[in-house]
């Protein structure tokens, strides 16, 4: 990504999201600007316009229960994270939940199933149409404890000590300033709070030619870094207990994102929990 | 966007506290309106019910 500003990175990963958005979840996440090849199979789990099914395999081998899926509009699982960080999230009735890059809503309606009527859970996306489509799911299912908000993960519209839980999945990876991503968690959670991401984080260096290949179209491959560096934000960022585990699990579903690549060598999803002391 | 939800809102650039001005609303929540932030003045529209909290750079491009 050196050879990409961080605005240009922002737009990219925008453009994206909202043909995905648009699409219903039926192109790849990780995105095809017009002006770049398409690639067929997707990244960051987004199905292939020809497999409309995916969202669900794809889930179900990222950690979610068939009951989970079952549990949320139709239409909010666009196949996109990479994990499952509810299930590292332990959410408790009443608590408050700030989802970072919510998307079509999927984490956040579960999250929201979790923390009751007496929670409340706030989904922040960058991209319009994709806020859009969470909160048309939100209204035709009757949600009444989950909100979505257009907001950058860097500059969080959320106020100090104010939150329990953030969630997220596969979406920092996409960031070009983590660091301040990690700061922003941290001064919005209240004391105690939790982190509990689903992530892709790198595991070697990735050789040139496939990041020149990869750049532009797919920041969650390109943008991430590995575990150590994270941990080291988050300690920067006042974070304790932190722990990093991969999912090596998930080389089965990374490998079909660049088919003939062998990208499961470079990049694997991984679940961060850390705690604001 | 639910008025009960104002006191954890923060202006994303200062995170001074926001002010909420309705233009329409709805028995549920403010469907039109906006934001501003009393410490830097700054100005968030609210449309379609969705605050658009984004940073100014950002949302001169959606």
């Amino acid at each position: 990504m050196e050879n990409l500003n961080d605005d240009k990175i922002r737009q990219v990963v925008r453009e994206n999201y909202a043909k995905v958005a648009e699409s219903g979840g039926s192109s790849c996440g990780c995105g095809t600007p017009s002006d770049l090849p398409v690639i067929e199979t997707p990244c960051c789990g987004g199905p292939s316009p020809l497999q409309k099914e995916r969202p669900i395999q794809d889930s179900t081998r990222m950690g979610y229960s068939s009951e989970d899926l079952a549990s949320v509009p139709e239409g909010a699982n666009m196949g996109l994270g990479c994990g499952n960080p509810q299930a590292i999230a332990a959410l408790k009735p009443g608590e408050t939940v700030v989802d970072l890059g919510s998307g079509g809503g999927f984490d956040s309606f579960l999250a929201a199933n979790k923390v009751g009527s007496e929670g409340y859970v706030i989904g922040i996306d960058m991209t319009p149409e994709m806020v859009s489509k969470a909160r048309e799911n939100a209204l035709r299912n009757r949600y009444t404890n989950v909100e979505f908000r257009l907001g950058e993960i860097e500059h969080l519209p959320v106020a100090d000590n104010s939150v329990s839980v953030i969630l997220s999945n596969c979406v920092i990876n996409l960031s070009p300033d983590k660091p301040s991503v990690y700061r922003e968690a941290f001064r919005i959670l209240k004391q105690g709070g939790r982190l509990a991401i689903s992530d892709m984080v790198a595991i070697a260096e990735l050789p040139d030619e496939l990041k020149n290949d990869l750049d532009n179209y797919c920041g969650c491959i390109t943008g991430t870094i590995p575990a150590v560096e994270i941990e080291q934000m988050l300690t920067e960022a006042g974070f304790e207990n932190i722990r990093i585990k991969h999912k090596d699990e998930s080389k089965e579903f990374v490998t079909e994102w660049v088919p003939g690549k062998s990208i499961e060598d470079y990049v694997v999803s991984a679940t961060i929990e850390a705690f604001k002391p | 966007m639910k008025k009960d939800l104002m006191d954890i809102l923060a202006c994303p650039m200062c995170k001074g506290e926001l002010e909420l001005t309705i233009e329409e609303e709805d028995e549920k929540e403010v469907v039109t309106g906006s934001l501003s932030c009393a410490k830097c003045s700054e100005i968030y529209q609210i449309k379609d019910a969705i605050p658009n909290l984004l940073p100014p750079d950002l949302r001169n491009q959606s």
